[in-house]
């Protein structure tokens, strides 16, 4: 889209191109602006033990099914159905609280349905050659329904406290434990992508997917592991979500995956795929969800939060891609 | 003995005969040239080469032994690299991992071992007189030429003991392309074997040993390079020995006295080009010569609005324009045949009909803007007829035609319709010599009826057979015009490249 | 082929799985196909339908088009209308100014889109959060009650003309013939096909391809507006959330219709037979008392199913071509 003139000439351009300034750089200070608007504006409760807890809390659900989703679109492809999958763990692990089953007992549950779930997108898109948009769309909506149809029209609300306990009441180095276990999956999703083969894999097959297949990569083989990934870590977050409120219910997870889509675009994954890191998804999704706290905490009507994430979206990525016709 | 071999390979698509029996032995250094229109079944013989697709028939041998490539890494284990032409690279991967996509240093856990890949690479480097500095670069930041040398230094990592080249000098500058001689010369004194696939004829006496020529799949030709010059080359690969191509045109006409229909004065833009001045008159074809970055297409896209100036001024038929994008450029009577046919041309599924009238929609228009399909039929079947493209009829998808024929309707596209200039941006690249010498004929027809005409080519013959005169550019500006007596493919060559000793 | 590369095997596909579904339901219940009840049928069917003609459009436009904020724009073009209606003015003038408004924002998605260069997808979701963050905030959260509005207003929704839905026969089949025209049969339409299928070879042959796809983006937020209104005059109640799932629906809808997620391919005619069918299962399913989410859930099976089946079937056609040629 922007490289539309740029392409004309890039025989001649693509030599002496000045480096993009970094999104993380971006980041990092439309971060450090909304932290300070938000303290001065809240009087400090910003940094109150109750707020950040929340904070790192609702950052890690998010960024935890994020670090699967950037890995997806880092292979050229996208999940839309993410939602939905957690909608559907939640109510398979719920449904097996609710028969009585211990939380040990059931972690498993949560984990293997979504990635059962993250393995009939991949299935549909790598042997159904069902475009991911489109493959993820209809899951998105089957998902849905059989949220329903395991709920019924029940609510669920038997989730064992100690879930709560373990993951979001203690502590571990001052954090909440689930931002210490997103934290540790971040690292290691960073180092994997960084450092190890199949990481690099995933970049070469999503700057070229013709070249990595000459080159011995298997395309079909690195998807599958994406997608699994991503429907193992939503399933994972479905877990935290029940720990941080203790219910499913039909819509539980709808709309969510907007919120991880934009965390991962706005922390600079191209959605062209082959260019992104796990830095920026952090990033993004603080900022996602520094937003949403600062509109709770400045006391504005909460519908703003959509609006001011609409903006810093809109501005974010506007700036980039109008950095980058100029800077080509 | 070959170090590689090929015995009776065939391949077939569908109902379509890609190669028929091709017989080719590759000795260790020597450098064999390969030659052959567009689907003479080159790029298939590569890709077998290469295991990128397995021959329905015949057999690969490599240093004697019988080998099957399933896959292109049987083919790298048998030190089969290619060089290809649209460089296969990674863009935002760094130098080193574009080196070893696919093929990284490991430790056993699969965590790369970056220190060891840049002692591997070091050698080579230098051997290509590379920097170490560039391996942390993000590839898409290096210039073409540079991304070569590094598809290059990749090849040498593998240990390829034959490296195929699929036209390298076509994206390269002058030095560029020296520089890729010298070293293809070094890798060859080395004992490598070098498959040379080229369109240039001037290229094989400079780099060529030997050479095959194929034809419709099949080998019609071999030969010692220096047995060879370039009328028993020609006739080889168009199987006419009498056909008298690239040499002037018998109906050249002089310069004219009268003012310039189109005229281009002190154009600059950042560093593609400076101080540029065309002066284009009506009812000649005016030839611009210059290789790839030269700055020949961007001042034709600046005309064309898609690419404007920094400074300078554009004036047709004396007045100032500065058309802002191609379509205000249309409507002031300016057409533009781009270069690359596929991505920039055709609207490949599309029907021949809607290809061919496309920058001519408004014409066909009624009232409340519907549009007069008869009209739009009508005039397809017109240019079909006028340019003789071979095509069932005007429905048929363009891409499912040769690329002769997709050329003539791109071509037709504007030749069909009255406009007060056109240029023609490598109006006949890639495509059989027999579609070439007729899309030549129809250049001087237009000329002849009053147009002026603008031929961009980095293909000197080309130039030759269709120019009353010629531009030629380097480096961003123009060097010299050359007209009558002076228009001879040494001078204009040398003005080109640089070198003034050989035009003396 | 047409030059749209429109396809005669989808829509005779889909006539023959919209007669499937009504015979099915017939089987279980034959007073299914009653005139009341085809009548609920349209009625279910024309707001989705109306906005997914803009996504055909938008689609067609190709380089990655997408329009995700369509159900906020309806929402919140009903929130609109229903606060120029609580400021007393006449039913006309609020909504003109509400067309007006939905002019706006589907141009604020074509000036991110084709002036900015943000990627449609990222674009129509940061404007979804956006519309649908503006409707909230204009209602506070609580639906706008429209009921004691004039019955002229609310027959937009509610009346009808010749024993037809009033919506069916005075919008949804205008503006379907509107948009028909327009894709098939005008300069543009020949245009948009051409960029959808190569952006830089449309720009080069002079149709402005960027100008194309803006226009596309701007007609999408008006039918979407269209659609808005309809439903709040339809249900006599103006919400913000009124249209949530609309985005994922007429995509699918789309999809489904035989237009190509890549873009240059397709038609509106394809698209209005996918509403079709997926209005005769959502009425179908509601008829006998399926929760509604049931009818996304077969929405999204009809999609992988169609997909599924049909990919072997060109896959296989396309082969015999080439072996022909």
């Amino acid at each position: 889209m922007s490289e539309r003139v740029a392409t004309v000439i890039k025989p001649v351009l693509a030599s002496r191109r000045r480096l993009p300034a970094g999104r993380e750089v971006l980041l990092l200070a439309t971060l450090a602006v909304l932290v300070g608007l938000i303290s001065l504006g809240s009087h400090g409760a910003f940094w109150s033990r109750v707020n950040l807890d929340n904070l790192f809390v609702g950052s890690a659900i998010t960024v935890i099914p994020a670090i699967g989703m950037t890995v997806v679109i880092l292979t050229g492809g996208i999940d839309v159905s993410t939602g939905s999958v957690l909608g559907l763990t939640a109510a398979i692990g719920g449904t097996c609280f609710a028969a009585g089953w211990s939380l040990a007992a059931t972690v498993p549950i949560f984990l293997a349905s979504g990635a059962v779930l993250g393995l009939i997108n991949a299935l549909l898109i790598i042997n159904g050659r069902i475009p991911p948009v489109i493959a993820t769309l209809g899951t998105l909506s089957i998902y849905r329904m059989l949220v329903f149809i395991v709920l019924g029209s029940n609510w669920i609300t038997a989730i064992p406290p100690a879930l709560t306990t373990i993951f979001v009441v203690d502590h571990l180095l001052f954090l909440p434990v689930v931002a210490v276990i997103a934290l540790v999956f971040l690292i290691g999703a960073a180092l994997f992508l960084r450092h190890f083969r199949w990481g690099r894999h995933v970049y070469a097959l999503g700057n070229n997917e013709e070249a990595a297949r000459l080159a011995g990569i298997r395309p079909e083989r690195i998807k599958l592991a994406a997608y699994v990934m991503l429907g193992l870590l939503t399933g994972f977050a479905a877990l935290l979500t029940l720990g941080q409120s203790p219910m499913v219910q039909t819509s539980t997870g709808s709309g969510f995956v907007l919120q991880v889509i934009a965390a991962v675009v706005l922390g600079g994954t191209a959605l062209s795929g082959g260019r992104g890191t796990m830095l920026g998804t952090l990033l993004g999704t603080l900022v996602v969800q520094v937003v949403d706290d600062g509109i709770v905490l400045l006391r504005i009507q909460p519908f703003w939060g959509g609006v001011a994430l609409g903006a810093v979206i809109l501005a974010a990525i506007g700036l980039s891609a109008h950095h980058e016709i100029r800077g080509a | 003995m070959s170090r590689v071999e090929l015995a009776g390979i065939a391949k077939r698509f569908g109902g379509v005969v890609a190669l028929a029996g091709v017989d080719l032995a590759i000795a260790p250094g020597e450098t064999h040239a390969l030659l052959g229109e567009n689907g003479a079944g080159k790029s298939t013989l590569i890709r077998v080469l290469t295991g990128a697709i397995v021959p329905d028939d015949g057999e690969i041998r490599v240093d004697g032994g019988v080998r099957r490539f399933a896959h292109p890494k049987d083919a790298r284990a048998a030190g089969i690299a290619a060089v290809y032409q649209e460089p296969m690279i990674y863009p935002h991967l760094s130098v080193l991992e574009n080196i070893f996509a696919g093929n990284e240093i490991t430790l056993r856990g699969g965590m790369i071992r970056k220190a060891a890949m840049a002692e591997r690479v070091r050698p080579w480097f230098a051997r290509l007189d590379l920097s170490d500095d560039l391996l942390d670069r993000p590839m898409g930041r290096l210039s073409l030429g540079y991304q070569q040398l590094v598809l290059i230094a990749k090849a040498l990592t593998q240990e390829a003991r034959v490296i195929i080249f699929d036209e390298p000098t076509s994206i390269l500058s002058q030095s560029e392309t020296d520089r890729l001689f010298a070293i293809i010369r070094r890798l060859r004194e080395d004992g490598r074997a070098i498959v040379y696939i080229t369109h240039r004829l001037d290229e094989i006496g400079k780099i060529a040993d030997r050479v095959t020529v194929l034809t419709d799949g099949r080998v019609t030709g071999a030969a010692r390079a220096d047995e060879l010059d370039e009328t028993k080359l020609l006739a080889l690969m168009a199987g006419k020995a009498s056909r008298n191509y690239g040499k002037p045109r018998p109906d050249r006409k002089p310069a004219t006295e009268t003012p310039p229909a189109f005229e281009i004065k002190g154009l600059c833009r950042g560093n593609l080009y400076r101080d540029v001045d065309w002066s284009v008159p009506a009812g000649r074809v005016t030839g611009v010569y210059g290789l790839v970055g030269s700055g020949r297409s961007e001042v034709a896209l600046a005309a064309f609005g898609a690419l404007p100036p920094d400074r300078g001024e554009i004036r047709l038929n004396g007045a100032r324009i500065a058309p802002r994008d191609p379509a205000e450029a249309i409507a002031r009577g300016i057409g533009y045949l781009p270069e690359d046919r596929k991505s920039q041309g055709i609207f490949a599924t599309k029907p021949l009909e809607a290809n061919l009238t496309a920058s001519a929609l408004f014409r066909f228009v009624h009232a409340a803007s519907r549009l007069d399909f008869g009209g739009l039929r009508g005039e397809a079947a017109r240019l079909i007829g006028r340019y003789r493209i071979k095509a069932r009829d005007e429905t048929i998808a363009i891409g499912t035609l040769s690329g002769g024929n997709q050329q003539k309707a791109l071509f037709a596209r504007w030749a069909g319709q009255s406009m007060k200039l056109l240029i023609l941006d490598e109006p006949t690249r890639g495509i059989d010599i027999g579609t070439k010498d007729e899309i030549h004929d129809f250049i001087r027809e237009l000329a002849a009826s009053g147009l002026p005409v603008v031929v961009i080519s980095s293909d000197l013959p080309e130039v030759l057979a269709v120019s009353d005169r010629v531009i030629v550019m380097r480096r961003g500006r123009v060097v010299t015009v050359a007209e009558g007596d002076a228009m001879h493919a040494e001078a204009i060559l040398a003005a080109a490249v640089g070198t003034h000793a050989r035009a003396a | 082929m047409h030059a749209s590369g429109f396809d005669r095997t989808r829509p005779l596909l889909l006539l023959v799985m919209a007669a499937a579904a009504l015979g099915g339901f017939a089987l279980g219940h034959p007073g299914i196909v009653s005139t009341q009840n085809l009548d609920s049928m349209a009625v279910f069917g024309i707001e989705i339908g109306m906005i997914a003609l803009g996504q055909t459009l938008v689609i067609c436009g190709g380089d990655t088009g997408i329009d995700l904020s369509v159900g906020a724009i309806a929402g919140l073009a009903q929130v609109i209308l229903g606060r120029l209606l609580h400021l007393d003015l006449a039913w006309p003038v609020a909504i003109g100014m509400t067309l007006l408004a939905g002019l706006v924002l589907g141009g604020i998605n074509a000036v991110a889109i084709s002036w900015f260069r943000i990627p449609p997808i990222i674009a129509t979701l940061a404007t979804l959060f956006g519309y649908q963050g503006l409707a909230l905030v204009l209602t506070g959260g609580i639906n706008i009650d429209l009921t004691h509005e004039s019955p002229l207003f609310l027959a937009i929704g509610q009346g009808h003309v010749l024993g037809l839905p009033l919506q069916l026969v005075a919008l949804y089949l205008p503006l379907l013939a509107a948009f028909a025209f327009l894709q098939h049969g005008t300069r543009f339409g020949r245009a948009l096909y051409l960029a959808g299928t190569n952006d830089r070879a449309a720009d080069l042959a002079g149709l402005r391809a960027s100008r194309i796809r803006a226009a596309t983006y701007v007609l999408c937020g008006l039918v979407s507006t269209i659609a808005g209104i309809v439903g709040a005059a339809r249900l006599g109640t103006a919400r913000p959330d009124a249209a949530g799932e609309a985005n994922l629906i007429s995509i699918a809808i789309v999809v489904l219709g035989g237009t190509g997620i890549f873009g240059g391919t397709g038609s509106v005619i394809g698209t209005a037979l996918a509403t079709v069918v997926i209005g005769i299962v959502d009425y179908g399913l509601s008829y006998n008392d399926f929760n509604p989410i049931y009818q996304a859930g077969v929405i999204g099976v009809i999609l992988i199913g169609v997909i599924l089946v049909e990919n072997p079937f060109v896959a296989w056609r396309d082969s015999r071509r080439t072996n022909g040629a």
